[in-house]
């Protein structure tokens, strides 16, 4: 998260009034952005992926792990120590001659208090050989990260901490919940990063939504778990704040897990990847092509099966922080007619894109979303500014939110060398693929963020999915490939990757060929015998077929049906991969990246969803009850504290007391016991 | 894992030479980057010509599906007037000379339309990689030849005066084995060392004369090449080898590659890339052929003896971004009628 310029953040109430100011506004730099950077063109893919981690205190003597609130305490311990290796100081890893050359790595804050976020020192480029550094990195990052924390705390790649929100103590140090801002009768207010930002943001999706968010996962019907289940953890007898008759109103429903805060959703973890492209036109193409890769993916790194000390029934974590800034009203929900609202938004600002946006002649109007809802006003101005029809409307549908977070310095007065009251808008449109123009005043590109993949646990997988992506866009924009299906599939596919165990048991709908049709050569009429290449021509069958339902193993590594032989992604990007130099080595490991995803597809590995699914049911503190209580908690961080110290040490899991370990890592980056790899 | 049948087959020819009269071919796949399933890698297939084969099917196709609408739906007169009349209507394809081209004794299969050539974005942003295979089927003296019809095509396709990195893969290498070690010790025996210096010649040549600013070989084991390197006078920038499960480059070679300043490169071709049973199917009568070969006394067609002679394999690739723009394969073949 960006924006963190100090200043008055204005209540909701205030922050109403203003918002129009704040759109206006934000078109405005929106058109000053696009005019300028329109024709920009040929810059290079520079990519960076943005790793989040959960900070954790625990120990081995400890009868509980719990989340370490000291984000603020690490973030100026790290900042300090960078300042000192500017001065040629710094700490002994950051002079390892490996990484001399290389700028540190740096860290963010992020929602969560207890959360950390960090990022390479300087964008990646495309040298197939720099693609091996970025693991290396990440090691090193989680290094740093580490020493600027007390020794009993950890930072983990979980996605969410499994204890959060549980009665009782479960933050390090202890504050109790229902506190003015989140109203949460779970976590405390001071589980939200404190600078004023992020309680204001809270604060105000619940004022403007005009209860608390509700975040109700399904629970997992385990053999001992009654039916129907009643979450034991709500408390129906609170009194502290209006919002307390949320769940004497029914928002804690039977057989859902009930949780009533930001922090729930946004407290997770995730792996996002932004990737430069060349120009305007490449980088709306880059948009539209990963848009339907993004459900798979969502299932292919599926990582969240507990909430609040409950297994759930699903695998990931998306709708939960969907929920969890959910600021709809009743009226844009479809609860109440329209009276105050301006219409009714069937998604939260947090779900999978709504829009395509490429100049792709592929792209055939039956893919549009039908129920797309944009403000016509604005884009009427964009309009009028130049901007085209498709474009306009992918803003206009962005621009149909209210600014969240107003601070009152910035509405003085309007300036055009900024992109603050855009980005208001734009960064609070948490779609699962985000298009970003560039930043006012600076020579970046247009840029692409693909966002929906699950954070795990290990660095090496974190870096095989990164450059898989890094790959696969490279493989689209050589090969041509269209991978359009109507974005409402795009929408069921999201919903589908939710799933218990999706990656294995569920199909998404997915385009059965992804090959450009052959231009054509079409005789001309002036004379000349040679026929002329035209573009290839729109296709006009039927979009139903189109496409078909396939497993994630069918879409990774291809298929042979009777209906479809697509190919698989990973094959594509091995057929890229023939066709560029690229040295032995790099191949190697490149390869070794591709059989993890290979792997994980086929199900001859586990996600990490199942993984931790699996631990907890063989737990023997776990009583078939869905519990997970905080001795299966401690036990599962442990291990995956233990994964993590075994992976800075470069010397595999073997050996390590880890229940199928095997399952998640096989015989990778030496492996749990079983063959090399 | 064994390399791809098609790599192996040897069909015998028929049909005899006793003419004189000779064709040179000139077959072309065009950008076959953005052509569809025939780069897309098969599972299982580490190794194997089916990329250029498909490729070339698909061109000839294309070619015969275009220039065949275009004659019949006006141009007729156009494409029948070059020369001679459109006579040779074999079944449902195309008279050949509408979609090959006749340029003194060169035949085009199919005709090329240069005015589509060139790179999108200047020179500088590119690497260009050729990869020039010599087939077992054509005599080693005549390479320079071969050398110079390869390179003056791909500059003419890409628009450019110079490449980047030119690899020759000789006929009679392999690398392969169990495994790579087992591969590095069978490679030493392999090829004929008097006709690769012979032909790395010609290539010297080129580099000095700045059109190529790289050479490289490929399938050259530690024995073979560190014999290389002490006759050349360009020592070679790469090695291009065949890696299939192991991944395990050799220590000898590994070393040698590092003391000699030699990149170790992979690839997944065959080296008898075209051999001539392959080239007849391709340009025969048979149901998957182009229909340009007479098929005996049925159909008409050119006859006589036909030797495979080089092929290149062309690959534009533009340096910071990872896209690869363009990449085709041409193939020399003469025809003894």
């Amino acid at each position: 998260m960006g924006l963190l310029a100090l200043g008055t953040a204005l209540d909701w109430p205030d922050a109403k009034q203003h918002a129009n100011k704040v759109r206006e506004w934000g078109i405005k730099q929106l058109l000053e952005i696009w005019s300028k950077a329109k024709t920009k063109e040929r810059d290079a893919l520079l990519w960076g992926d943005e790793v989040e981690y959960l900070v954790v205190t625990y120990s081995k003597d400890d009868p509980k792990v719990l989340l370490s609130l000291r984000q603020a305490d690490i973030l100026t311990a790290l900042a300090a120590d960078e300042e000192l290796s500017a001065k040629g100081g710094g700490v002994p890893a950051l002079q390892d001659p490996q990484h001399q050359s290389n700028p540190l790595p740096v860290f963010h804050p992020e929602f969560g208090r207890f959360m950390l976020e960090a990022t390479p020192g300087k964008p990646w480029g495309i040298g197939f050989k720099e693609l091996l550094d970025v693991e290396p990195d990440m090691k090193l990052r989680r290094k740093i990260a580490k020493e600027h924390m007390k020794s009993n705390e950890y930072p983990i790649t979980l996605t969410t901490f499994p204890r959060l929100g549980v009665p009782g103590v479960f933050t390090d140090p202890y504050f109790p919940p229902s506190g003015s801002k989140l109203r949460s009768q779970f976590v405390p207010d001071e589980i939200a990063n404190p600078h004023i930002r992020f309680p204001t943001l809270a604060a105000n999706i619940r004022w403007r939504r005009g209860r608390k968010v509700q975040v109700n996962v399904p629970v997992f019907h385990d053999v001992k778990t009654s039916k129907p289940w009643k979450d034991p953890s709500v408390n129906y007898d609170l009194h502290n704040w209006p919002e307390d008759d949320d769940v004497r109103n029914g928002a804690s429903p039977d057989d859902f897990i009930h949780m009533d805060a930001m922090a729930f959703g946004m407290g997770s973890c995730c792996l996002q990847i932004t990737f430069q492209a060349k120009n305007i036109t490449e980088g709306r193409k880059m948009y539209d092509q990963l848009s339907p890769i993004g459900p798979i993916m969502l299932a292919l790194t599926a990582a969240t099966p507990i909430y609040k000390g409950f297994l759930a029934d699903t695998d990931v974590r998306w709708n939960q922080i969907s929920r969890a800034v959910d600021d709809r009203t009743p009226e844009e929900l479809g609860e109440k007619p329209l009276k105050e609202d301006r219409w009714r938004i069937p998604k939260s600002r947090y779900a999978s894109n709504s829009t395509y946006i490429s100049t792709d002649n592929r792209l055939r109007p039956e893919y549009m979303d039908p129920n797309l809802v944009i403000d016509e006003s604005i884009k009427e101005q964009l309009l009028e500014g130049g901007m085209d029809d498709r474009l306009a409307t992918h803003f206009a549908h962005l621009f149909i939110r209210d600014p969240i977070v107003i601070f009152s310095e910035d509405l003085k007065e309007l300036d055009m060398t900024k992109a603050d009251h855009f980005e208001n808008i734009q960064s609070t449109n948490w779609q699962h693929m985000r298009f970003k123009p560039p930043p006012a005043g600076s020579d970046i590109g247009w840029r692409v963020e693909f966002r929906p993949m699950e954070i795990q646990i290990t660095d090496f997988e974190n870096a095989a999915f990164s450059v898989f992506m890094v790959l696969i866009t490279r493989a689209i924009l050589s090969f041509d490939l269209n991978f359009y299906i109507p974005i409402a599939k795009v929408d069921e596919n999201m919903e589908t990757a939710h799933a218990r165990d999706a990656v294995l048991e569920k199909k998404f709908y997915f385009r059965k060929n992804p090959f450009p049709t052959r231009p054509a050569r079409s005789a001309v009429a002036s004379g000349t015998s040679t026929p002329v290449v035209s573009r290839p021509p729109t296709p006009t069958g039927p979009v139903e077929d189109e496409y078909a339902l396939m497993t994630v193993d069918e879409v990774i590594n291809g298929s042979n049906s009777e209906e479809h032989d697509f190919p698989g992604l990973i094959p594509i990007v091995e057929s890229y991969l023939d066709s560029v130099n690229v040295d032995v080595r790099t191949r190697c490991e490149l390869d070794t990246y591709l059989k993890l995803i290979r792997l994980r597809a086929s199900g001859e590995l586990w996600t990490a969803a199942k993984w931790i699914r699996r631990f907890v049911s063989k737990h023997p503190a776990y009583q078939q009850d869905s519990v997970v209580d905080d001795t299966v908690t401690k036990d599962l961080v442990g291990a995956v504290i233990d994964i993590s110290d075994r992976e800075q040490l470069g010397k595999g899991w073997k050996g390590l007391d880890v229940p199928d370990l095997e399952r998640l890592l096989g015989g990778f980056r030496g492996g749990c016991g079983g063959s090399r790899d | 894992m064994g390399i791809v049948f098609s790599c192996l087959e040897r069909l015998g020819l028929f049909g005899q030479s006793s003419s004189r009269t000779m064709t040179r071919l000139i077959l072309s796949t065009g950008n076959i980057i953005s052509g569809g399933p025939s780069i897309i890698r098969k599972p299982g297939a580490y190794r194997s010509n089916l990329e250029f084969t498909n490729s070339l099917r698909s061109s000839f196709l294309a070619a015969q599906q275009d220039y065949g609408a275009a004659s019949t739906n006006g141009s007729a007169k156009d494409a029948a007037t070059n020369g001679k009349p459109s006579s040779q209507i074999n079944g449902d394809r195309p008279a050949t000379d509408i979609w090959t081209q006749r340029d003194g004794d060169a035949l085009y299969v199919p005709r090329i339309d240069w005015s589509g050539a060139g790179l999108q974005e200047e020179r500088a942003q590119y690497e260009i990689t050729l990869k020039l295979f010599f087939l077992p089927t054509a005599p080693a003296a005549d390479r320079p030849k071969y050398i110079t019809a390869a390179m003056d095509l791909v500059k003419k396709e890409l628009g450019v005066a110079d490449v980047d990195l030119l690899i020759v893969s000789f006929p009679g290498m392999s690398f392969q084995g169990d495994c790579e070690w087992e591969a590095d010790k069978m490679n030493g025996s392999m090829g004929n060392d008097e006709e690769e210096l012979y032909t790395w010649t010609a290539l010297e040549a080129l580099h000095q004369q700045g059109q190529i600013q790289r050479l490289g070989i490929a399938e050259f084991g530690s024995e073979k090449l560190s014999n290389f390197i002490t006759k050349v006078k360009v020592r070679p920038a790469v090695d291009q080898i065949n890696i299939k499960n192991c991944c395990n480059v050799p220590p000898p070679l590994a070393q040698l590659a590092k003391e000699a300043d030699i990149e170790l490169l992979t690839h997944s071709d065959c080296t008898d890339i075209l051999p001539s049973g392959t080239l007849r199917e391709l340009l025969g009568q048979g149901p998957d052929g182009a229909g340009i070969l007479a098929d005996e006394r049925t159909r008409p067609g050119l006859q006589g003896n036909l030797v495979p002679q080089w092929v290149v394999k062309y690959t534009a690739f533009v340096k910071d971004r990872g896209v690869i723009e363009n990449k085709g394969y041409f193939a020399g073949a003469e025809l003894e009628e």
